[in-house]
């Protein structure tokens, strides 16, 4: 199994520091960012299975950065770590397409049960779409000309970024 | 607290009291003082009118009184001097016609009592050409004498009337003598005597007739009454006595009237029955009314006070449990801020730590130096040290009860701040600080480490504020309007305008995440007003901000 390319956002940089040491020695593929901005960009240059992403933070906030990720990165999921843990701003994030929400401070064995989980989830995700795209194409090659085929599968490419 | 309202009562009642009563009062008084000159001077009126028809009546009786005498001399068969037989005769005639005469006696031309017919037969015989009456009599041109009350040589009150004619040339004198008892007795038997105490005083004022609640005959009555006019009344001025004082208004009043005949006065004075009845009946409805007025006032008043309390007590009431939900609101986002702010530095040392143990771990064949690992330690102690920070400056906001205040001489805490604490720091980071301290600043009581604490994070803050250096911070006192003023002003980067109200907000903070725990401001923010002042805050954006905190200065 490939390394998991996850992406984690929080202010704190001796926490994300340290928390993404750890977890490249557990074989992640780990990029971090110090704010909202930074986060936005960096998901935007390489696309990532996973992010953690803190809530508090100074300039966009971490429920804008939720927002934004999951509206431009259709299987990126996203767990929210915060220090500020409210079962209302849960049920928020959650509203807002999070996969989880864990308060900060946690146990290691915690966080890569969920990072387990998320990844599934969007393994899960992905797989349903792949075999959505498969009968498509599969519908589109016994009805149509070569031509169109190429065309419909440059539809699909387009869609999935 | 039940002390002040007690007290919050009694100014309202005695406000109240006064703005409603006091008029009232002064109404009644009024009122009253205008029925009491009316009644009394009706009062005097009625006394008046009584001691005149009295006066009359006397006048009358003695006139009487000297026909009956005159009767008996100027008989035509009377001849000096009398038997014995004629003069027990004429007595019992006299006393028919009135039963005031006690004796009576016939005396010659030398004085001498030659003829008597009374109780006291001693009296005959005896000389009385040097009696005052006697005297008086042989050159009164009236022949005719009436004399005051005396004791004379029988030792008892009693009264003369004595006429005087020249029978066979030679001058004889019949004198009777009355007992003023029985005057008194004819007085108190007039019409209208009862509702009053009647008296007749001679000249000097000395009791020819009296009723015994006013004194004895040949007393000095506490009434002399002027000569003119011959009827009239007044106030006399000695003590009223216990029977009149008992009517009040008019206790010392009487009226008099000069009889015609003698000089004599009739003195009337009011007897406890009189004053009339009526008025008395009058006075005391309006007292009665007055008080049932003023009583239902008061009732009306108390109410409204004790309602007045009440509100009071609610609007209090509701105040504490909008200060204590203000509290709880602040304590609710204080342990959400709290919350935040220390978990991030827990999370940190987790990792920190997760960290090391995993450095530690032969599965992971790490290979990590010593000075790789104390940065790792480092770390951690940085962050215990931001959970300390944080914890203590929470006890800022629950110390901040415990004020310990002393007089201070303001400038020289501000100096310790500024110069002593901060001084080297503010030189080495290239900032100028800027005196203008106003004169005349008495001294402030106040708690010095609580106000210099609020002084270290406003000038602390200017200095982060200050981009550019070298900047300043000018620091300024004033006392205005009973209150002492400290101004601090930075010429650093402004506060947004969209900011400016959250400042004072727990865990609100623009600095670096470990650099400001967003707790000074309001811990200053409590701290002074826990000491009974304000702080305030004007800044624009480039030009920098200026910190007022105001403290009142008793």
């Amino acid at each position: 199994m490939a390394n998991i390319k996850l992406l984690i956002v929080d202010d704190e940089v001796k926490f994300l520091e340290s928390i993404a040491r750890r977890l490249e020695m557990r074989d992640f593929d780990v990029t971090t960012a110090a704010n909202g901005a930074e986060a936005v960009k960096a998901a935007r240059a390489a696309g990532f299975d996973l992010a953690l992403l803190d809530l508090k933070m100074p300039g966009m906030d971490g429920k804008q950065v939720l927002e934004l990720l999951k509206k431009e990165h259709k299987y990126l999921e996203v767990i929210i770590l915060t220090g500020h843990g409210s079962v209302d701003s849960a049920v928020e994030c959650t509203k807002l397409g999070a996969f989880g929400y864990l308060p900060k401070p946690y146990e290691l064995e915690e966080l890569l049960a969920v990072l387990q989980q998320a990844y599934e989830a969007r393994m899960k995700k992905k797989f349903e779409s792949n075999q959505a795209k498969l009968d498509e194409i599969t519908r589109l090659a016994i009805g149509s000309s070569p031509l169109g085929i190429m065309r419909e599968l440059a539809k699909l490419d387009d869609k999935e970024k | 607290m039940e002390e002040h309202y007690r007290a919050f009562k009694r100014r309202n009642l005695f406000r109240l009291s006064l703005t409603y009563l006091s008029p009232l009062l002064v109404l009644i008084i009024y009122l009253y003082i205008q029925y009491d000159g009316l009644m009394q001077e009706s009062n005097r009126l009625h006394l008046r009118a009584i001691a005149e028809s009295q006066a009359n009546t006397l006048d009358l009786f003695l006139e009487e009184r000297r026909i009956n005498l005159s009767n008996l001399i100027d008989d035509p068969r009377f001849k000096m001097p009398p038997s014995p037989e004629t003069i027990q005769a004429n007595l019992e005639k006299l006393k028919r016609a009135s039963g005031a005469f006690v004796d009576i006696g016939y005396f010659d031309s030398t004085g001498v009592q030659i003829g008597y017919a009374g109780p006291y037969p001693s009296l005959e015989k005896r000389n009385y050409s040097s009696e005052p009456w006697y005297i008086t009599l042989k050159h009164e041109p009236d022949e005719f004498i009436i004399t005051d009350i005396y004791r004379g040589f029988r030792d008892q009150p009693h009264f003369t009337i004595a006429v005087s004619r020249f029978i066979n040339g030679e001058f004889a004198v019949l004198r009777a003598t009355l007992s003023p008892d029985r005057i008194h007795e004819y007085l108190s038997s007039l019409e209208g005597s009862q509702e009053v105490f009647s008296s007749i005083v001679n000249t000097d004022g000395y009791f020819q007739v009296v009723t015994e609640q006013l004194g004895t005959p040949l007393e000095q009555s506490n009434i002399i009454p002027p000569q003119n006019p011959l009827i009239g009344s007044d106030e006399h001025e000695g003590k009223p006595d216990q029977t009149t004082a008992a009517v009040g208004a008019g206790s010392n009043t009487y009226a008099y009237a000069w009889l015609r005949g003698v000089k004599w006065a009739v003195i009337v004075q009011s007897s406890s029955t009189t004053g009339g009845s009526i008025f008395s009946g009058f006075r005391l409805r309006i007292i009665l009314t007055s008080a049932v007025v003023v009583l239902v006032i008061f009732l009306i008043i108390n109410n409204r006070a004790n309602k007045l309390v009440q509100w009071q007590k609610e609007s209090d009431e509701t105040r504490d449990q909008l200060e204590h939900a203000a509290k709880m609101a602040s304590v609710g986002e204080l342990a959400a801020g709290i919350a935040h702010e220390i978990n991030n530095p827990l999370a940190v040392i987790n990792e920190e730590a997760g960290l090391m143990k995993d450095l530690m771990n032969p599965e992971f064949e790490e290979t990590e130096t010593i000075e790789q690992l104390t940065g790792h330690l480092d770390t951690i102690q940085q962050s215990v040290f931001r959970c300390r920070d944080i914890t203590r400056k929470l006890l800022g906001f629950v110390r901040r009860s415990a004020a310990d205040l002393k007089p201070h001489d303001i400038h020289r805490l501000i100096d310790r701040v500024v110069d002593g604490l901060l001084g080297p720091e503010l030189a080495v980071s290239n900032v100028e600080v800027i005196k203008r301290y106003g004169p005349d600043i008495p001294e402030i009581t106040t708690d010095e480490n609580q106000l210099q604490q609020v002084l270290l994070n406003i000038v602390n803050n200017g200095v982060d504020a200050l981009e550019e250096r070298p900047g300043q911070i000018s620091l300024a006192t004033a006392c205005e309007k009973g209150k002492f003023l400290i101004s601090i002003t930075d010429t650093g980067k402004g506060i947004p305008p969209d900011e400016l109200d959250k400042i004072f907000l727990p865990f609100f903070t623009t600095k670096e995440v470990g650099k400001g725990t967003g707790l000074g401001l309001s811990v200053s923010y409590g701290i002074i007003k826990g000491l009974g002042g304000k702080i305030e805050v004007e800044s624009s954006v480039g030009q920098g901000s200026t910190f007022i905190i105001s403290l009142p200065l008793k």
